[in-house]
């Protein structure tokens, strides 16, 4: 780093070699030993002290901004509502959606799983059973 | 943050609390005037609770995203803003007492105001994130949506004018 570089960095990032770019703060910090190198960092540090004067903000103020916006924010509920697509994916309105899929995954998956076994077609076989749903009807706790 | 992007409100007063004043006081550095800063600090706020959830901790800090939100809404305004006279600028009102501490450091501040007129709201902005509230070239860079050379252009030509400007207000006492 030439003196010149040291002098064009200090204008740029101020008196405080710290806060200059990483890269550059080693070579930085061999000038600043150099009693030219340390009155180019005590100039530019006068000027920063300058330039980090903040305007005044009293509490009390900036109270009063944070209830400003909190009026705004109680005035506009309805805005914030959502849309009917957006409520149907909410969490709690999925909830009957996925009993009623869980239920018919179980359905098909019986379907599939029982043997399939055709009824008989002869005239007793047929009274027989008949008479077993009414047995069951009428001796169920139903 | 993740309380308010809850939306809850209690979380969200308690960060209003804590950052309103960072946001009014870089607001008011760059459009230099009080009352346009509370308007900037109360909409960006407004914005932080309706965009919450778009904010993510591992992209960055709040405090830069904060940053940014005001940086956009004040340069939105001033660039909408008819141009103001430098002699309106930056008179400091003379409150509390007068000890000679007072004096000395409401003088360099009208100094500095005056100065900080002739500069653009960039230039302002620049100077307010890393002279003012301290922040790292790097979160500078960020807070602005610049790169770093960018930045480190922008605050090299925003202290240059600064310091002209401010050596003409010296030499010949009015204004720049």
């Amino acid at each position: 780093m030439t003196p010149e570089q040291f002098r064009q960095l200090a204008e740029t990032w101020g008196g405080d070699i710290e806060r200059w770019p990483a890269p550059t703060r080693e070579a930085a910090r061999r000038i600043a030993a150099t009693a030219e190198g340390a009155a180019v960092l005590d100039q530019q540090s006068r000027f920063d002290r300058l330039l980090a004067i903040a305007p005044e903000i009293e509490t009390a103020r900036a109270d009063r901004s944070s209830f400003l916006v909190l009026q705004r924010l109680a005035a506009i509920p309805q805005q914030h509502r959502l849309a009917w697509h957006q409520r149907l994916l909410r969490w709690p309105a999925l909830v009957p959606a996925a009993s009623l899929a869980c239920s018919v995954m179980v359905g098909v998956w019986l379907a599939g799983a029982l043997p399939y076994a055709h009824a008989p077609s002869d005239p007793l076989s047929v009274m027989s059973g008949v008479f077993d749903i009414y047995a069951i009807g009428y001796g169920s706790v139903q | 943050m993740a309380e308010v992007s809850a939306q809850r409100q209690h979380a969200f007063r308690v960060l209003m609390r804590r950052h309103m004043p960072r946001a009014l006081r870089v607001a008011e550095r760059i459009v230099r005037d009080p009352a346009e800063a509370d308007d900037i600090g109360q909409e960006a706020f407004m914005r932080v609770w309706t965009h919450a959830a778009s904010f993510d901790p591992e992209v960055g800090k709040f405090t830069t995203w904060l940053y940014r939100i005001v940086l956009n809404l004040t340069f939105d305004r001033t660039r909408r803003r008819t141009f103001q006279a430098l002699e309106e600028a930056g008179d400091v009102p003379d409150t509390g007492p007068h000890a000679v501490e007072r004096l000395i450091a409401d003088e360099e501040l009208r100094l500095l105001n005056r100065a900080m007129a002739g500069l653009s709201d960039r230039q302002r902005g620049a100077i307010a994130l890393f002279h003012m509230e301290g922040l790292s070239g790097e979160e500078a860079a960020n807070a602005m949506n610049l790169s770093a050379k960018a930045f480190e252009s922008l605050l090299g030509r925003a202290r240059s004018a600064l310091k002209a400007n401010v050596q003409k207000i010296q030499q010949t006492g009015s204004h720049v």
